[in-house]
């Protein structure tokens, strides 16, 4: 993403202390935070004022869950990227708001160089992908080609190499150690990730269009 | 956790006492004056004839009316339904019912004529009942029905034998009814309980996963920044934050590891690997559960455990692991790689050799026995990966293929 001035982040969280800290971590860093939250009906109602590149999101809401804040935050703003923070392996929470429009996820537990190096490549529009994600991913998608009825023939699948490259992932080695192993390039690779949740996200929005014109709820939607 | 129903001043008896028997009480009161109301029409229109003294069998209404009213504010109280109130209840009523015999004409009964107090009667036997259960129903049933016996004098036996019957079965079946009424209301308390007890157990974790994790979290961070002494406080935080996430996702059970294990016998591989996760160890798994038998969950969950501790033995505390779990329709996968510097090429094979395999040969023997295979590859510098791969029971055979080294 090219533009002028620092990246303006803004960070949702309900636990005040934690909120400070990642602020404090954030302005430190370079990154300009424009606004704070402590929970999802606040977050969607400022990010039009706030205008953030990046929302750093915890998936843990006093008020709404994680996955609808970034369905409200993807829907009203799809320039924003939401790089969603979970202090604990809630899978299925974080496989949901992935297939929401995250483009990233990281452990709360993940050291500041890790948590400013994800936000940096939020704002630069790359996937952040930790192992847990990975597997997440992976398993998402041998769960939609084991079910058949899931809308017929256009079920997403992923390549042998996207395959290959998200279980090097999920066990841990770096693109640079993937890069080396495959002899690919970095960005090669990085491609190969962001492709893998780029057919999930697409996957998703022609799911919901089907649903809402299955259950009369758009008249003429075109998906994407 | 203590539960009161009434305020009193002194403790209820036990048995039927309760909020549950509250509408049976009411309905006693309901029967007691229905029947008055009977017994009063009786005297006044059907059996007028049969009375030598009808003056005075209206003074016995009267008195009924009378015991009726008081009967039924002494009811009203819980911590008045003493044993004194219900004998005296039982007394009076007998008494009312035997005067019937200086009321009517002798020959009465003879004409299918009731007692003065008709159906009345019933009412203690119903109160006894209600209170202290089928048997003390019975018994007071049986002590109204001798009375009405001995006032026919064996006239007409078949017929009073017919009330004594009804009256028998009232007492019974109301004490059953009582005591069923004190069950169900029991366990409706106890269901309330469990339920607040439950909703207090997930208010907990959710407080803990809002405070102590978040807590333990950012001190882990902050450890691990600082250096030093701090680093080995985060450090030990980490590990408490994974034991307590574990903890508190086992204790709420939904919500945070998805659906549970459908058929019997069956477990959630992904529970029982990912309690090896530590700040060291990174345990990746997909988001549905990954059902196994739980024979083989165990033995899956201890090779891995066992290659995890072969990382520890051979690449240092310091080494990391990744473990990732992947679930395909006909296998289910489990890689554990570190990033030790791995087995220089040939040591391997010389090692396993010599006979010096003993963790590597342990594992490859668990994923055997199963069915499945274990496969162990290393490059120098980049570390080992431990793939074990076991065939779900039921889908095409056992595979024994790419078992290397």
């Amino acid at each position: 993403m090219e533009r002028g001035g620092p990246v303006r982040v803004m960070v949702v969280d309900d636990h005040p202390m934690w909120r400070d800290a990642v602020a404090r971590d954030l302005a430190e860093a370079g990154y300009e935070v424009v606004a704070t939250a402590a929970g999802g009906a606040q977050a969607l109602r400022i990010t039009g004022a706030a205008r953030p590149d990046v929302v750093v999101l915890d998936l843990q809401l006093p008020d709404m869950s994680g996955v609808e804040v970034t369905r409200g935050l993807r829907a009203a703003h799809p320039a924003v990227r939401v790089l969603v923070l979970s202090a604990s392996g809630e899978q299925q929470d974080v496989l949901d708001a992935v297939k929401a429009g995250a483009v990233g996820y990281l452990l709360k537990s993940a050291a500041r160089p890790e948590f400013l190096d994800a936000v940096r490549r939020t704002a630069d529009g790359d996937a952040v992908f930790t192992p847990g994600l990975a597997a997440l991913v992976l398993g998402e998608f041998r769960r939609l080609a084991s079910v058949p009825s899931a809308g017929g023939g256009d079920a997403p699948r992923l390549t042998e190499r996207e395959t290959e490259v998200l279980r090097m992932v999920a066990t841990g080695m770096s693109y640079k150690q993937i890069a080396t192993r495959l002899v690919l390039s970095h960005r090669t690779v990085q491609n190969h990730v962001q492709n893998t949740l780029g057919k999930l996200h697409l996957h998703n929005r022609v799911e919901l269009v089907r649903y809402a014109i299955e259950h009369g709820l758009a008249e003429d939607s075109e998906p994407g | 956790m203590t539960v009161t129903v009434t305020a009193g001043p002194q403790g209820g008896q036990g048995g039927a006492q309760g909020g549950s028997s509250e509408p049976l009480w009411r309905a006693i009161a309901v029967f007691r004056f229905a029947s008055l109301g009977y017994a009063t029409l009786r005297v006044a229109l059907i059996d007028r004839a049969e009375y030598s003294r009808p003056d005075w069998a209206w003074v016995v209404i009267a008195a009924m009316a009378a015991w009726t009213a008081g009967t039924t504010i002494a009811y009203a109280r819980p911590e008045r339904r003493t044993r004194l109130l219900l004998s005296a209840d039982l007394v009076v009523t007998a008494g009312l019912l035997l005067s019937t015999a200086v009321l009517q004409y002798p020959q009465a009964p003879r004409h299918g004529v009731t007692p003065v107090t008709a159906t009345w009667v019933a009412g203690p036997v119903l109160a006894w009942a209600v209170r202290y259960g089928r048997r003390a129903g019975t018994i007071a049933a049986l002590i109204v029905s001798g009375c009405d016996v001995v006032l026919v004098r064996g006239a007409v036996f078949g017929v009073a034998l017919n009330g004594v019957v009804l009256l028998i079965l009232a007492g019974v079946i109301v004490g059953h009814l009582a005591r069923l009424a004190a069950e169900v209301e029991a366990e409706r308390q106890y269901a309330i309980e469990v339920e607040a007890a439950s909703r207090e157990r997930e208010r907990l974790a959710r407080d803990i996963h809002d405070s102590v994790l978040q807590v333990l979290a950012l001190v882990q961070r902050r450890g691990a920044e600082a250096g030093g002494a701090a680093a080995e406080l985060g450090r030990l935080a980490g590990q408490q934050e994974a034991a307590l996430r574990a903890l508190v996702r086992g204790g709420s059970g939904d919500g945070t590891g998805g659906p549970a294990p459908g058929a019997p016998g069956e477990a959630d591989l992904r529970a029982a690997i990912l309690s090896a996760q530590t700040d060291r160890v990174t345990v990746s798994v997909p988001a549905q559960a990954v059902l196994l038998q739980q024979a083989a969950t165990d033995e899956l969950a201890s090779a891995v455990r066992a290659a995890l501790d072969n990382v520890r033995r051979h690449c240092g505390e310091q080494a990391r692991a990744w473990v990732l779990v992947e679930d395909e329709p006909g296998l289910v996968t489990v890689t554990v790689r570190d990033d030790g510097p791995g087995i220089p090429d040939g040591r391997l094979a010389e090692a396993a050799a010599a006979g010096r395999l003993g963790v590597s040969q342990a594992i490859r023997g668990r994923l055997r026995d199963l069915g499945g295979s274990a496969t162990i590859t290393s490059v120098p510098g980049e570390g080992t990966e431990v793939e074990l791969r076991l065939p779900r029971v039921g889908s095409a055979g056992v595979r024994r293929q790419r078992e290397r080294a």
